[in-house]
């Protein structure tokens, strides 16, 4: 079992780093369940 | 950060339960992480947003971290983080992170 199993994951991604549907495609199959999943930019 | 992401995330802790939460972080900036890690665990810094003065306590993370990246699926990692894993400052991001989460999270994996 992984450490996220049973977790809810918040994605808080960020345009010039790593965007949230970057991350979700990585975590998506972690057992965790992904509550959201944004992508912040500041300009 | 954003009003209306602190809004969600105030949201998903009444609902699921702040034990329950962990926050994965893909800042840019070791500043901007240090931020963002601040503002889930301790509240909002600035005071402006729905999360000021409410310490939820979240286990957060950046990406990078290793109990984040030993999760992650490796050919996605390969296709969507291997290109910015060489660009960013993936140490300073990582310490950044853990530093706000050693001292303020009340939870971890």
């Amino acid at each position: 079992m992984g450490k996220l199993t049973g977790k809810k994951l918040l994605l808080l991604g960020e345009r010039d780093g790593v965007p949230g549907p970057a991350m979700e495609a990585c975590l998506k199959d972690s057992g965790a369940e992904i509550v959201f999943s944004v992508t912040e930019c500041f300009v | 950060m954003d009003l209306q992401n602190q809004q969600r995330i105030k949201d998903a802790a009444d609902k699921y339960g702040s034990e329950n939460l962990v926050v994965v972080l893909g800042s840019s900036d070791a500043e901007g992480a240090e931020i963002y890690a601040e503002t889930v665990a301790n509240g909002d810094p600035t005071f402006a947003g729905p999360l000021a003065g409410v310490q939820l306590g979240l286990a957060v993370y950046d990406i990078f971290e290793d109990d984040i990246r030993s999760e992650a699926d490796e050919a996605a990692w390969e296709e969507n983080l291997s290109m910015m894993e060489m660009v960013l400052d993936t140490e300073g991001l990582c310490v950044a992170v853990k530093s706000m989460r050693d001292e303020f999270s009340r939870f971890s994996i």
